[in-house]
């Protein structure tokens, strides 16, 4: 058993939780299926950390525009499935039995503008279950800008529930790199569903993405574009669980990594096609830059089949800079390292997209210009 | 001084020599024109000039504007004046053209003592250029050549020709892969660039493109070496005649 789990002995869970579902992530932590997901980063460490960290138990800090309302889940009559299946991530009860709330927030009609929540900065966060319902589109932003507080551990559990038809985007731009986090996100899309995904960050620190992606409905639709710059001394591990449960449905994922000093950049991307996903379409990318031999990349991407009319394509690259690309700039005049820093920049650019992409951008070419 | 004086250049590439003592003079205000068959060394002649890894220089001497350019890093060639048109130009997806090629230009400047031109005044300029050459402007806002025809790429290497105003310009087969249209696109942005002051070392395989760039001198490479120069009618005769009748 991981170093970590006696502590959690003493917590209570929520009512809707239960016991019994505590009992079950308790088990999960020590079982192979966790233990072989958090290979490359350090569960008891951050099961430690999840037991010390401060908890925000207030809503999540937004001004809802209308079209939208806000529940306290725990305390409704009747709360809605928390979909999340704790074998996979038990760290989503920890966090929940820390955080002893839980909010909702339904989208009946498309707001006029996005929800920003706040960013997890160096707290435990009350879980967020937003439900969007049929026919409807929400725009979620989140950010950590570099002034934010860094003290603690970080987490946060973002539940998202699509109905038929709808839409979500979520964007995040975490570029306060000496935050620790782990944050994960849990998407449930039904027929005809869309749901895209823009993350940018900078890591310093540690920072822990789990994402859970199912497909469960004819049509529904994913995208997912990332880029992240993992500074000296930091760690980054994502780990991406895309289900195709249904057929018609289509998943794009594409991340750019960029791996700077001595730093760590894991990413595990598992496409998984359920039987009877018929014409299920899924392309994975993840590009990885390892910019100094002291950089260390762990990349797996992986496919899971279990039906034959599919179309599915993954790749993986880990490298330094391309020499041709190199060249083409010293043959115009740029020196070596505004040529290094220019395709740098470039490789991490080619990753962002959605409303913070050029904050991203400033930012990440602001560390650049420090180096 | 010649603007380009290469002498008795033997070069080799993962060891194996492909250049075979090559001696050749530019002289400001010339267009040397390059011609030979496949594999016979001219775009290895390019790339030792510009200083690629990976092409090495075993004897002879190159100099560029009065200076020997043994051990003179790629980028301090550029500076100095030297330009290689790309024959395949490399796509860079999230740098901006515009961005790179004000780089390159800052970079020509600070190598002069120059302040960097203002971004207005610099935007303006290229955008003017690239109208010029047939680009769309919004080309200068996407990666550089990223999804670039092969023409569109070509035009693109002829605006940084113009933008950056080398000394001595080598072309490494611009014209291949252009329509007719492109041909005379590129041909008119090169003739642009012509004057008193600076030379151009135009490698091709074909005399079309020599219809619309008039050069002084013509040279044909085989084998790693120049085996005949002459004037425009040389590249008219190998058109008509192909190589045979130069090793017959």
């Amino acid at each position: 058993m991981a170093v970590g789990i006696e502590a959690l002995q003493s917590l209570e869970a929520p009512p809707w939780l239960g016991a019994e579902g505590l009992t079950r992530c308790r088990q999960a932590l020590g079982g192979k299926l966790v233990r072989e997901t958090w290979k490359y980063s350090p569960l008891p460490k951050v099961t430690d950390a999840l037991i010390d960290a401060n908890v925000h138990q207030e809503p999540p800090d937004l001004a809802l525009p209308p079209g939208t309302a806000l529940h306290r889940f725990d305390k409704l009559d009747a709360p809605p499935r928390f979909g999340i299946d704790l074998n996979r991530y038990p760290l989503a009860g920890i966090v929940a039995a820390r955080a002893g709330a839980c909010w909702l927030i339904e989208v009946k009609r498309t707001p006029s503008r996005p929800l920003r929540l706040a960013a997890p900065g160096g707290r435990i966060n009350a879980p967020l279950l937003v439900q969007v319902a049929p026919e409807c589109r929400v725009d979620i932003e989140q950010e950590a800008a570099e002034t934010a507080d860094t003290a603690g551990f970080g987490a946060l559990v973002l539940v998202l529930s699509l109905a038929a038809d709808s839409e979500a985007h979520w964007a995040t731009a975490e570029l306060a790199p000496m935050v620790d986090q782990w944050s994960l996100l849990q998407a449930h899309l039904h027929g005809n569903a869309a749901l895209t995904l823009n993350h940018q960050g900078a890591v310093a620190n540690f920072r822990r993405q789990d994402i859970n992606v199912v497909l469960d409905g004819q049509g529904a639709r994913l995208s997912s574009v990332g880029a992240a710059l993992i500074c000296d001394g930091g760690r980054l591990d994502q780990q991406l669980v895309i289900e195709h449960a249904s057929g018609g449905t289509v998943s794009r994922i594409k991340q750019h990594n960029l791996a700077a000093g001595r730093s760590r950049c894991t990413f595990n991307g598992r496409i998984h096609i359920h039987a009877g996903a018929v014409g299920a379409d899924a392309d994975l990318s993840n590009r990885n830059l390892a910019l100094d031999p002291s950089a260390e990349v762990n990349t797996k991407p992986e496919l899971e089949i279990y039906n034959d009319d599919v179309r599915c394509a993954h790749g993986a690259t880990v490298g330094q800079l391309d020499a041709e690309a190199l060249f083409y700039l010293l043959s115009r005049g740029l020196d070596p390292q505004q040529a290094q820093r220019l395709l740098s920049l470039g490789f991490l650019r080619d990753g962002l997209a959605g409303p913070f992409a050029e904050r991203a951008a400033t930012a990440f070419a602001a560390h650049f210009k420090g180096d | 001084m010649s603007l380009l004086d290469i002498d008795g250049l033997h070069a080799s590439v993962n060891g194996e020599p492909i250049l075979k003592d090559l001696s050749l003079r530019v002289e400001a205000g010339e267009i040397h024109a390059i011609m030979g068959p496949n594999g016979s060394g001219k775009s290895t002649l390019a790339n030792v000039l510009a200083g690629r890894p990976g092409y090495e220089v075993t004897a002879g001497q190159v100099s560029f504007d009065g200076i020997g350019l043994a051990g003179v890093e790629p980028e301090a060639r550029a500076q100095a004046g030297l330009f290689l048109a790309f024959q395949y130009p490399v796509e860079i997806p999230g740098v901006s053209n515009m961005e790179f090629l004000k780089a390159a230009w800052d970079s020509h400047r600070a190598a002069q003592g120059s302040q960097p031109e203002s971004a207005v005044g610099f935007m303006k300029r290229a955008r003017a250029l690239a109208k010029g050459l047939g680009l769309n402007p919004e080309f200068l806002k996407r990666g550089v050549n990223e999804g670039f025809s092969g023409g569109e790429k070509k035009r693109n290497e002829i605006l940084q020709l113009l933008l950056l105003e080398p000394k001595l310009a080598v072309l490494d087969e611009t014209d291949s892969g252009l329509d007719i249209d492109a041909l005379q696109t590129v041909a008119a942005g090169v003739n642009r660039f012509r004057s008193a002051d600076n030379g151009v070392l135009l490698i091709t395989h074909y005399q079309r493109l020599l219809n619309h760039i008039v050069p002084d001198r013509v040279h044909v490479l085989t084998e790693g070496r120049i085996v005949a120069s002459g004037d425009k009618h040389l590249a008219e005769k190998l058109e008509a005649e192909g190589y045979a009748w130069l090793s017959g």
